[in-house]
């Protein structure tokens, strides 16, 4: 019987969570497990205003989707997709126009086996299994091309993503791998944990996600360097700022506490 | 206007000066909410929203009388609009508290404060209900997703190990790997925590299951196997090396090896204890059942004292108490989960129902529910009630493919005094649906007093028959057995005698007293046939009926041999008769062999009741078949058709309860051999009995 069981992987580390699920627990979610929960509750301990952060970072999903349909964008590429929740960007989009085609890229394979039941049905939407550090691999995925069309502008994605790549990985050079490979008139959402806008509680925060069995480290930046992440697209108005001042729309958009508007950078550009 | 019963439009116009003010609650609630909340609408469509709920519940405050079910409605669309959580109630419960009872348009409103406590009371009951059933959803779906990633990866050889070390780590879930032979290859640490220790592999996986479990376990493992669908789930409980069970639920797939062959199951557990901690909690909390959303048992008691009181008592209340009948088939057949859903649709079926009167549905346990109506001259009588209620339920309803059709049987009280006990009233609600149960299903039975009675007397007579007995009240009588052919005297049984009630046996059995007045029972005939012999005045065979008690007593044996050699009665001359319903236990199977090879005639009374009977003719030394009397008197065909497979094992019939010369000779055509009952002769004492013959 044992040698038959040569993919079990013995001895395996239990309890990782998974940054995904992490950040459906703080959203609200349950789609979460008990470890992923654990790490999650201890941050909050230490920035009890990261449920507004994490609701902030949704509202400027919605609302940046909302800008590239308005610019006549119908197609998105969603790096770091995590578990698909309430309004995500197929429930943005496609509620506008049914025909806008969606296709997300996660690594996790328990985010991806969600992504998969949540959206079977939906021609028009697709999930990718793959690390967003091999651009090639991600370009090249058969469902990446059936469904986007790399002649017409594209919505590419990378929220709540790129400090979770390590300077080592050179996340410059894979966002600008993945701008070439867009049309002009495509644009980049992005949002990254800001390094010089908030205070140390936010450093014990990364601590815990770092010393957490989890695979995912976090890699906080300055505004110069999310800055220099956007090279090759021009921000629009009003360029790289708080999560919660890029353009609100209403109330929600805002956090009660002024720090958690700060908490994350957030900017779109386009390619031209 | 005079109308008070009449509603007030859901929304007042929106210029006067009422509309604004409902207008301006709206949007404060929405603001107050959109900075709590995560969901899919624009503000617009949340202000809308809102307002909207704002109107129904408006509009319920307004109503005559006060109704808080839409409160409680607005609570579970609060949860269905996305992740609104406790933040998101607080809010509701903070901005709509004070809110309303500041809006000008209640100010005449009779008792608002009391209104408004009773709606947010019922909204935040409809929301902890609704997120309650959300939390669920959500990780059951995310079962399903670590399922189906593992199920992948198992599939793509070339990144398995790896992907599958992802999986397999990723949760608290127990995962284990399964041989086709049932006993365990490898299992993660998870399911260490589970179960309180690390199964050992090579250890059979049934030897974690509970007992309670192992049926629905076995048969999840069939349908696994069989592949009927990509993965099984059931509720179930494991054992835990403290004795304790943990209850999980446990979610197996087929895994096949590269040639596509089935080679392992995959088995994840989820541990439920917390979840089912948390429901337990929210139960007791509240009046409310969780899965169903109706009322509880307990808040329809209260509910019960009531209306008992509030009844128009020209009318009065009718009570129902219905049972789901072949539930547990159900459950076992396709699993609990399935069984929640059909619970779910017979509540909302029987709230839609009886939505015309003013009724009270709740859910009792499992699969039981109670109605209590209050009668008005247009309410239908009960026989419509339950027409209506089992045609509603008999159209299939589709969960998870199958399509389920159920019949309900129920106990009604109808028209009960207003004075009575709540608690007593659902006693007899229940008794009347044991008795509706008793034989048949989908039929309803009312209270009788003096069904009730009889139980009672019963219960009373059962108390006093040991000083009965002690004191010569209840004696042994003999009849004849005779030879349907000829009417000559094949055998005499002796029974047991007592002038306050002719089921005498039968309630001795009730009480274990029968043990000890049966082997006087034999030990007095087996005395008066030795007598009787000695004297040369009869030389027969003496027959004795055993209870279910005695048939199963595990010193049968030796009361029967103590008997005979006190009295001398030769083994041969004796035969027993147990009823065939209790040779399915050990004891009485044995017992009955061993008396057997002691040279006892052994007869089975009941006989042709059960799918077995037959077969236990050719298994067990059998003399003689006893047909029971309402079969007799029914002069039922299938029981005649028995007789020719009978008689080719070489056991002989026997009718019981002959009352006619008509009845006897059509069993005797039948081909029946011996018969007894009144027709035959009546039970008689020993002097009396001997001067008929």
């Amino acid at each position: 019987m044992a040698e038959t069981q040569d993919w079990v992987p013995l001895g395996i580390d239990t309890n990782v969570p998974s940054m995904a699920r992490v950040y459906d627990y703080i959203l609200g979610g349950a789609h979460n497990f008990a470890a992923d929960r654990e790490v999650g509750s201890q941050i909050e301990k230490l920035v009890p205003g990261l449920p507004s952060v994490a609701r902030l970072n949704r509202r400027f999903l919605g609302r940046a989707v909302n800008f590239l349909m308005d610019q006549g964008v119908r197609q998105f590429l969603d790096i770091g997709s995590g578990i698909p929740t309430v309004a995500n960007v197929h429930e943005v989009a496609q509620n506008r126009d049914p025909a806008a085609r969606i296709v997300y890229v996660d690594k996790d394979p328990v985010a991806v086996a969600h992504s998969e039941l949540m959206l079977s049905g939906n021609e028009n939407a697709a999930i990718v299994q793959a690390d967003m550090r091999d651009p090639e691999a991600v370009l090249a995925h058969a469902e990446v091309r059936r469904l986007l069309d790399f002649d017409r502008p594209i919505g590419l994605l990378m929220l709540l993503m790129l400090h979770w790549v390590p300077d080592e990985d050179d996340p410059r050079k894979l966002v600008a791998a993945y701008r070439d490979a867009l049309p002009a008139g495509s644009f980049i959402v992005m949002t990254h944990v800001a390094k010089d806008q908030i205070d140390e509680s936010v450093d014990k925060a990364a601590e815990v996600v770092n010393r957490s069995k989890s695979a995912d480290q976090m890699h906080m930046r300055t505004h110069a360097q999310v800055s220099a992440l956007f090279d090759g697209f021009d921000l629009v108005e009003p360029g790289l700022v708080g999560c919660g001042e890029w353009r609100p729309d209403g109330p929600g958009d805002i956090a009660d506490e002024a720090s958690m508007n700060m908490f994350l950078y957030a900017g779109v550009g386009r390619k031209d | 206007m005079t109308n008070p019963n009449r509603r007030p439009d859901a929304a007042p116009p929106p210029d006067t000066a009422a509309g604004r003010a409902r207008e301006a609650l709206a949007r404060k609630w929405s603001y107050l909410l959109s900075s709590v909340i995560v969901v899919a609408l624009s503000r617009d469509e949340l202000d809308a929203e809102l307002s909207a709920q704002l109107d129904a519940l408006c509009a319920a405050l307004h109503g005559e009388p006060f109704d808080s079910a839409p409160f409680e409605e607005a609570g579970e669309r609060l949860v269905a609009l996305g992740y609104v959580n406790e933040p998101g109630l607080r809010r509701t419960v903070d901005v709509l508290g004070k809110g309303l009872l500041a809006l000008e348009e209640f100010h005449a409103v009779d008792q608002l404060p009391v209104r408004v406590v009773g709606g947010i009371g019922a909204l935040t009951c409809g929301f902890t209900i609704a997120r309650a059933r959300v939390i669920l959803d959500q990780q059951e779906s995310m079962q399903r997703s670590l399922l189906k990633a593992a199920r992948d990866a198992q599939r793509d050889q070339r990144q398995s190990e790896a992907k599958f070390a992802g999986i397999a780590s990723s949760s608290t879930n127990g995962i284990l790997i399964v041989g086709l032979d049932g006993k365990l290859a490898w299992g993660n640490d998870s399911i260490g925590d589970i179960l309180g220790h690390q199964p050992e592999p090579g250890t059979r996986l049934v030897e974690l299951i509970a007992p309670q479990s192992i049926v629905v376990f076995r048969e999840m493992m069939e349908r696994v196997l069989a592949e009927r669908g990509e993965f099984e789930r059931e509720p179930m409980q494991l054992l835990r090396d403290d004795g304790e069970f943990a209850r999980v639920t446990l979610t197996a797939s087929l895994l096949r090896d590269d040639d596509g062959k089935p080679s392992h199951v995959l088995v994840m557990a989820d541990d439920d204890t917390e979840l089912a901690l948390l429901q337990g909690e929210l139960r007791r909390q509240s009046l409310h059942d969780v899965l169903t959303g109706l009322p509880n048992r307990q808040f329809f008691t209260t509910h019960l004292e009531t209306v008992l009181r509030r009844a128009d008592p020209e009318f009065g209340v009718t009570i129902l108490h219905l049972d789901l009948d072949a539930f547990g088939l159900v459950c076992n057949s396709l699993g609990g989960r399935v069984g929640e859903h059909l619970l779910q649709h017979v509540a909302r079926r029987l709230r839609a129902l009886t939505s015309r009167e003013q009724a009270m549905v709740a859910r009792f346990d499992g699969d039981e529910f109670g109605i209590v109506v209050e009668n008005t001259a247009s309410t239908p009588d009960i026989a419509t009630m339950m027409a209506a209620i089992n045609t509603d339920l008999g159209e299939p309803t589709y969960v998870d493919e199958h399509g389920l059709a159920v019949s309900v049987s129920a106990g009604v009280v109808h028209r009960p005094s207003p004075d009575i006990d709540p608690t007593e009233l659902l006693r007899m609600a229940d008794l009347a649906l044991r008795q509706a149960k008793k034989d048949q299903r989908g039929q309803w039975q009312l209270f009788h007093g003096n069904q009730d009675t009889e139980r009672r007397r019963d219960h009373a007579l059962a108390v006093v028959m040991p000083g009965a007995w002690e004191q010569g009240d209840i004696g042994v009588c003999y009849r004849p057995v005779r030879v349907l052919a000829t009417g000559e005297l094949a055998g005499v049984e002796a029974l047991l005698h007592w002038d306050l009630s002719d089921r005498c046996a039968e309630l001795a059995d009730q009480t274990g007293l029968i043990l000890p007045m049966g082997e006087w029972l034999m030990r007095i005939a087996a005395g008066q046939a030795q007598w009787w012999r000695q004297r040369g005045e009869l030389d027969a065979q003496f027959g004795v009926r055993l209870t279910r008690h005695q048939a199963t007593d595990a010193d049968l044996v030796s009361r029967v041999a103590k008997v005979v050699e006190e009295t001398g009665m030769p083994h041969e001359r004796l035969t027993l008769c147990m009823p065939v319903g209790v040779l399915g236990v050990a004891d009485a199977a044995e017992n009955l062999s061993t008396l057997a090879a002691r040279g006892v005639a052994i007869a089975l009374e009941d006989f042709g009741l059960g799918p077995r009977d037959l077969a236990w003719l050719s298994e067990l030394p059998i003399v003689s078949v006893c047909v029971p009397k309402d079969l007799v008197r029914r002069q039922d065909p299938r029981s005649a058709a028995l007789v020719p497979a009978v008689h080719e094992l070489g056991v002989n019939i026997c009718v019981d309860g002959i009352e006619t010369a008509e009845q006897a000779k059509w069993w005797a055509e039948a081909g029946a051999d011996l018969a007894i009952g009144a027709h035959f002769g009546a039970p008689l004492d020993a002097g009396e009995f001997l001067k008929n013959l």
